[in-house]
């Protein structure tokens, strides 16, 4: 069981002793019970930080941020940045890593030990008919406040599906940790929603899919909240190209164009086909895309789907450890080939 | 327009796009060409340095422009003139003949073969069963982007 007042005091002396130049944590949004990422750069506003079950961003995100922002100021402010880290998010930081976006010492890693619960999915709140105004942990079960008092419920019954399945609710990479390790933990047998899928034959996989990809806006809030999803320009929409009085209309004709911005079945189909290879081996399953899908495309299904392949097939599992390299950059002498003629 | 066509009066052909290595495919096609060995015109080759330079990306992209099958072919394992560049896209290509499986998309219609520059048999041969895999399953209209 974690005590909230570590946190915030941890938080308060790092900032106190100039440690850190800020911490990215979470605060009680201004509406409602979920709450909202912040950033805090002095030990006052230590006070502001939570840790409750409606922390489901994964803040790595804001380092990837930070990352651009000092790139692009040319600033080197020598003081690492640190972050309240769930076991997760711990593993985005620590893919983010290998992939050398930035250095170990230049983050500090508060991790947070989601023991033996998870983050709450919101729908399946309101499918108990809770409407809550604050949310908090005690034990394996959530506490609620809500207009007509008090309610418990135990975790499970509105945990999130990927926190059911996580094997491992522990930062392993981090600079402090709050919290117990309960690695190995069961709950739920992990990959259930993907058996279930596979079940189905081609025929009604595509039928499903055609159906999802159909409803795609293309708002690109999927590639937003991605931490993994950082490159300057991306295949989607290309920023590279100079368009001037000069240019000619071949010129814009023939310009490269892998995938077109429409949203049309084909492009939205081959962007997320794109996106889940891109994700393969690197997604570390925070389900941050689908939770944030104005339309509601299953995309935890595309990226297990990868994940799960690479860890049967190749043994590779995401954000592991630091030095490992990248699934697409090594292989085994044994990999699959029998599909190979 | 003209798959329409095709579809009306059955003589649809099939599409392939090739990605060859430079250093075996691609010399194994040659040979095949230079064998006289006859075998069909489906497939427009294009000359890749490596198979491991094959990104995932060209197969989405050549799919959604239209081709009906895609093949990457490259040296035998243990054979890649860089060494490695072939494991690399053995465990790539495998990513992605997974995920367009799991989409929906036929497993026929995308194929790796190892075809080394001493096989220009080998090469018709890919093509040929690449070619009478397709011809049932008409033309792939999943990715295919429609520009009309």
């Amino acid at each position: 069981m974690i005590n909230i007042q570590d946190m915030r005091d941890t938080a308060r002396d790092l900032l106190t002793k100039n440690e850190v130049r800020a911490v990215i944590g979470y605060r009680r949004s201004s509406s409602g019970m979920n709450a909202e990422p912040v950033v805090i750069t002095t030990p006052e506003q230590a006070d502001e930080l939570v840790w409750d079950p409606t922390c489901f961003h994964n803040l790595s995100l804001y380092l990837v941020e930070d990352r651009k922002f000092l790139a692009h100021t040319r600033n080197n402010p020598g003081r690492p940045i640190a972050i309240v880290a769930k076991g997760c998010d711990a593993r985005a930081i620590v893919v983010l890593m290998q992939e050398h976006y930035f250095k170990r010492e230049e983050v500090y890693i508060i991790g947070m030990s989601c023991e033996g619960s998870g983050v709450l999915v919101e729908r399946k709140l309101a499918a108990n008919g809770i409407q809550a105004t604050n949310a908090s942990f005690d034990g394996d079960d959530y506490v609620f406040t809500t207009a007509q008092g008090e309610k418990r419920l135990p975790a499970r019954e509105i945990m999130a599906d990927r926190c059911l399945e996580c094997r491992i609710p522990y930062p392993r990479e981090h600079n402090v940790v709050l919290g117990e390790d309960k690695t190995g933990r069961e709950l739920a047998e992990p990959f259930a929603a993907l058996k279930r899928f596979e079940e189905r034959d081609a025929g009604e996989r595509w039928i499903f899919w055609e159906r999802q990809f159909d409803r795609c806006i293309r708002c690109f809030a999927c590639r937003s909240v991605c931490p993994m999803c950082y490159c300057e320009e991306c295949v989607v929409d290309s920023i590279s190209f100079p368009v001037n009085a000069q240019t000619t209309a071949e010129e814009k004709a023939n310009r490269v164009r892998w995938i077109e911005r429409s949203a049309v079945r084909s492009e939205n189909i081959t962007y997320h086909l794109t996106r889940a290879m891109h994700l393969a081996g690197r997604c570390i399953d925070c389900n941050e895309c689908e939770r944030v899908c104005p339309v509601n495309i299953p995309l935890r299904l595309l990226n297990n789907k990868m994940e799960r392949e690479a860890r049967e097939q190749f043994g590779y599992e995401p954000g592991a450890s630091i030095g490992a390299p990248a699934l697409v950059a090594s292989f085994l002498d044994n990999d699959p080939e029998k599909f190979i003629r | 327009m003209s798959e329409q066509q095709a579809e009306v009066t059955t003589d649809y052909e099939p599409r392939i796009v090739a990605f060859l290595c430079k250093w075996c495919s691609s010399a194994g096609s040659d040979l095949a060409g230079v064998s006289r060995i006859q075998y069909p015109s489906n497939a427009t080759p294009i000359t890749v340095p490596c198979s491991g330079s094959v990104s995932p990306m060209y197969i989405l992209s050549a799919l959604n422009k239209g081709a009906d099958g895609v093949l990457v072919s490259g040296c035998h394992i243990g054979d890649c003139h860089y060494i490695e560049g072939n494991f690399l896209a053995r465990r790539k290509i495998h990513l992605v003949k997974e995920l367009l499986g799991f989409v929906g998309v036929e497993p026929d219609r995308f194929r790796m073969s190892w075809v080394s520059a001493a096989e220009g048999a080998k090469y018709s041969q890919v093509i040929k069963d690449f070619v009478e895999d397709l011809r049932p399953l008409g033309p792939q209209k999943k990715l295919k982007a429609d520009r009309s």
